[in-house]
């Protein structure tokens, strides 16, 4: 695998900076997110100054508000974080396409393709992230998405004050086993509480020493487990930065050396980009419902012109005859065209398998879709899972 | 251990057990195969620990013993040898395998046939009795249709009721299921429920000799395994723990249309299509036409973007509408392989409703399919 650049990102006390966005008199205020103490709530996230009073996330807020008498406390506003964590991550997509968005506040970016010094576009990011949105972050780039998250975590760790961390960490290639061994070995991830224990009893607290463990060790006592945390500790981590977005349309264009006029020319480039875009469909087991031609003419106007099938297809032949139609349709003989490009859009399943009985993702996909659409139409509060009631006589 | 045995009945007996070894074990022993002499005879075993499978065959004797072999190296030598004699002798001192056979003399290194997993011995006593002819075409009409998905394990076995005197046999994959019944000659004392590995039961099959023999399937009680016993074989297998999915409630009880078809035709047909359809999903058209006065037919096609198209007419004697349904024809193929009819019957509702396919005149044999969903 060719040498990467990864960069990690995670958004410093991410609702607690939307709340303060939102109300600047919480600046600087010790401060906390969670649900109410009578009613048995925790901490979703908290501000600084009220971490330093030794409050933290996931603790119940009746001990929070033990811990810290001027505590205030403030009920989450998820819509105004959800819209906030859109905002940063389509500020994160202008960088590059591939962005791995691990929860609201975090994400990986992949910038190994990318010109710009590595250190230079975290800066960079971490400056517009807050210009655009009023929100700090803190950042770790190294070769890999297991120290760059590391990297991330230590320099939020290195933080003290009142302020967010705003923190940068740069882990240079090569370094990684370096920058790694001081460290405890329950910041790698996949070493949990037992996990650490078990260490603990054969003397080894680093990760330093841990990478020094011979892997056999590492095997007898973990299990297949052993190898990949021998691997961690190493600073050895190949996984991609993973993109998911749902596919809306599926096209392709081609934008001539020179103007074209010539109509069997013309045509013939008609054919090959239906074809590219039916081998895609097919590809991606789509069909596609409404199909679209592009046309630039060499003054830059642009014509589009759609034509939605009675049924969908993914079949060359049908792309390709509406296509023509509607090139027809604009074009007349003679004239120059510029640009061409072919689209399906309107897309959906093609042809699959049916189940006899709907597997447990079928049903889990079917009720979430049933749920989401009756809190858009009723709020939030409209359903839960029965397990989160709360029994009030 | 001293033995003799004929070259090729020891060629076949590799070749039976050699489908348990498991040759990328982490424990070496079971890359190889137990040759043990056993109250007359050679015996040869295999466990991968899932699944064991022993062999015994004529030999003649003048010392006792046992060994373990590498497999592999094992069989290769024994394929190669003439057919004659061979002439097997333990050196205990070394724990190698002496094969001689006409002018061929070859030491193998083995392993102490005490590190190899004990086999269970079971009491054939408690077994119920099966004929092996008949229960190896029950194994045939079902476990192909079970998964082959790691994730699902129970849908990796073949779900078997024995009751009073009726076997049954079921599998599925989630979009197609085989149930097949079968009388038994002898009722049974007690039911029997349990999940059996299709891979297992396929094995089974395989080694199962035809003729009027009986297999005699025995279920030590706690230990989860079942063991089918053959006068000249033994199969182990781990039984699959779980709740096997209620199937009858998916079998449909009726359908809208009916369509009889020539099983060979039919088998033909789709063979043909899945030439061209297995470049595209495995998705073959079935347009049922009723024909009237005339005879009906099925058109089966076929299209792939990248090899091209291909169209077959069966005829059929169609009762109800005409349908335009399509198939996995992968799906379509194995169940017609396993339907010894000259006639099928194909059973449907509606495009996106399970099918059945029935060996005419023959209502032990059930197969559901799912049909695949047109874009």
């Amino acid at each position: 695998m060719p040498a990467r650049t990864i960069i990690h990102i995670d958004l410093d006390a991410f609702f607690c900076a939307v709340e303060e966005l939102r109300d600047s008199s919480l600046r600087g205020k010790p401060f906390a997110v969670g649900g109410k103490p009578e009613e048995r709530g925790v901490v979703a996230s908290c501000s600084y100054a009220a971490r330093r009073c030794g409050v933290h996330s996931a603790m119940p807020t009746a001990r929070a508000v033990r811990l810290c008498k001027d505590l205030i406390l403030v009920s989450p506003h998820r819509q105004a974080y959800r819209q906030a964590s859109e905002n940063v991550m389509s500020i994160l997509r202008t960088v590059t396409p591939l962005v791995e968005q691990i929860s609201i506040d975090e994400a990986f970016l992949d910038v190994s393709d990318l010109q710009e010094d590595p250190g230079e576009t975290a800066r960079a990011l971490q400056a517009r992230v807050y210009q655009e949105t009023g929100l700090p972050c803190s950042l770790g780039v190294a070769v890999n998405k297991l120290v760059a998250k590391i990297a991330t975590d230590v320099g939020k760790a290195g933080h003290h004050g009142d302020a967010p961390p705003n923190a940068i960490t740069i882990v240079p290639p090569g370094s990684e086993r370096e920058f790694l061994s001081p460290l405890a070995v329950q910041m790698l991830w996949g070493v949990g509480p037992k996990t650490a224990e078990r260490l603990r009893n054969k003397r080894v607290y680093t990760i330093g020493q841990l990478a020094d463990l011979p892997e056999k060790v590492l095997l007898q006592e973990f299990g297949r487990n052993g190898f990949d945390i021998a691997q961690r500790a190493r600073g050895l981590d190949d996984r991609p930065v993973l993109i998911e977005h749902e596919i809306k349309s599926i096209s392709q264009e081609i934008t001539f050396q020179k103007d074209l006029s010539d109509e069997k020319r013309l045509r013939k480039t008609i054919q090959d980009l239906a074809e590219q875009v039916g081998r895609r469909l097919r590809q991606h087991g789509f069909v596609a419902g409404t199909i679209r031609l592009k046309v630039r003419w060499p003054d830059f106007t642009t014509f589009s012109r759609q034509f939605t099938l009675a049924q969908a297809t993914d079949q060359d032949s049908v792309l390709e005859g509406v296509a023509q139609t509607l090139f027809s349709q604009v074009w007349k003989a003679g004239r120059a065209v510029r640009l061409l490009g072919v689209g399906a859009s309107n897309l959906k399943q093609g042809i699959y398998q049916l189940s006899l009985w709907d597997t447990p993702d079928e049903k889990m996909d079917k009720l979430m879709k049933v749920m989401e659409e009756l809190r858009e139409r009723f709020g939030d509060n409209v359903i839960q899972r029965g397990g989160q009631l709360v029994r009030k006589h | 251990m001293k033995a003799s045995v004929s070259q090729q009945q020891l060629a076949h007996g590799l070749g039976m057990v050699s489908r348990a070894v498991s040759p990328r074990s982490t424990l070496a022993v079971l890359a190889n195969i137990l040759v043990a002499t056993d109250d007359g005879r050679l015996r040869l075993s295999a466990t991968n620990l899932e699944l064991g499978i022993s062999c015994w065959i004529g030999a003649q004797i003048s010392e006792q013993g046992a060994i373990t072999v590498p497999a592999r190296t094992f069989s290769d030598l024994v394929n190669t040898l003439p057919n004659d004699t061979v002439h097997l002798e333990l050196n205990p001192a070394t724990q190698s395998l002496n094969v001689r056979c006409g002018m061929s003399n070859t030491d193998i290194k083995g392993i102490d046939a005490q590190e190899f997993p004990p086999m269970p011995t079971p009491d054939i006593q408690d077994g119920i009795h099966l004929n092996i002819s008949d229960f190896k075409e029950m194994i045939q009409q079902v476990a192909f249709a079970a998964s082959t998905d790691e994730a699902r394990p129970v849908l990796q076995g073949v779900s078997m009721n024995i009751s009073e005197d009726a076997a049954v046999l079921a599998a599925t994959d989630g979009f197609r299921i085989s149930v097949r019944r079968a009388a038994l000659s002898e009722p049974v004392s007690k039911p029997v429920t349990a999940i059996v590995p299709a891979r297992a039961l396929t094995e089974l099959a395989r080694i199962a000799t035809d003729g009027d023999q009986v297999v005699t399937m025995v279920m030590p009680p706690g230990r989860g395994q079942v063991v089918f016993h053959m006068k000249d074989a033994e199969l182990i297998s781990q039984l699959i723990d779980g709740n096997f999915p209620d199937y009858r409630a998916i079998i449909p009880r009726s359908f809208k249309g009916t369509t009889i078809l020539t099983t060979n035709a039919f088998l033909k047909a789709c063979r043909q299509a899945e030439i061209i359809a297995r470049e595209s999903n495995n998705v073959v058209r079935l347009s049922i036409q009723p024909g009237g006065d005339q005879p009906g037919k099925v058109e089966i096609t076929a299209q792939s973007e990248e090899t091209g198209s291909s169209e077959n007419f069966v005829e059929a004697t169609v009762e109800g509408g005409s349908l335009i349904i399509a198939f996995n024809v992968r799906f379509l193929r194995e169940v017609l392989e396993v339907i010894k009819t000259p006639s099928v019957v194909l059973m449907t509702n509606a495009n996106n409703t399970p099918a059945m396919i029935q060996p005419a005149g023959d209502d032990t044999f059930q197969h559901v399919i799912m049909p695949m969903h047109l874009g």
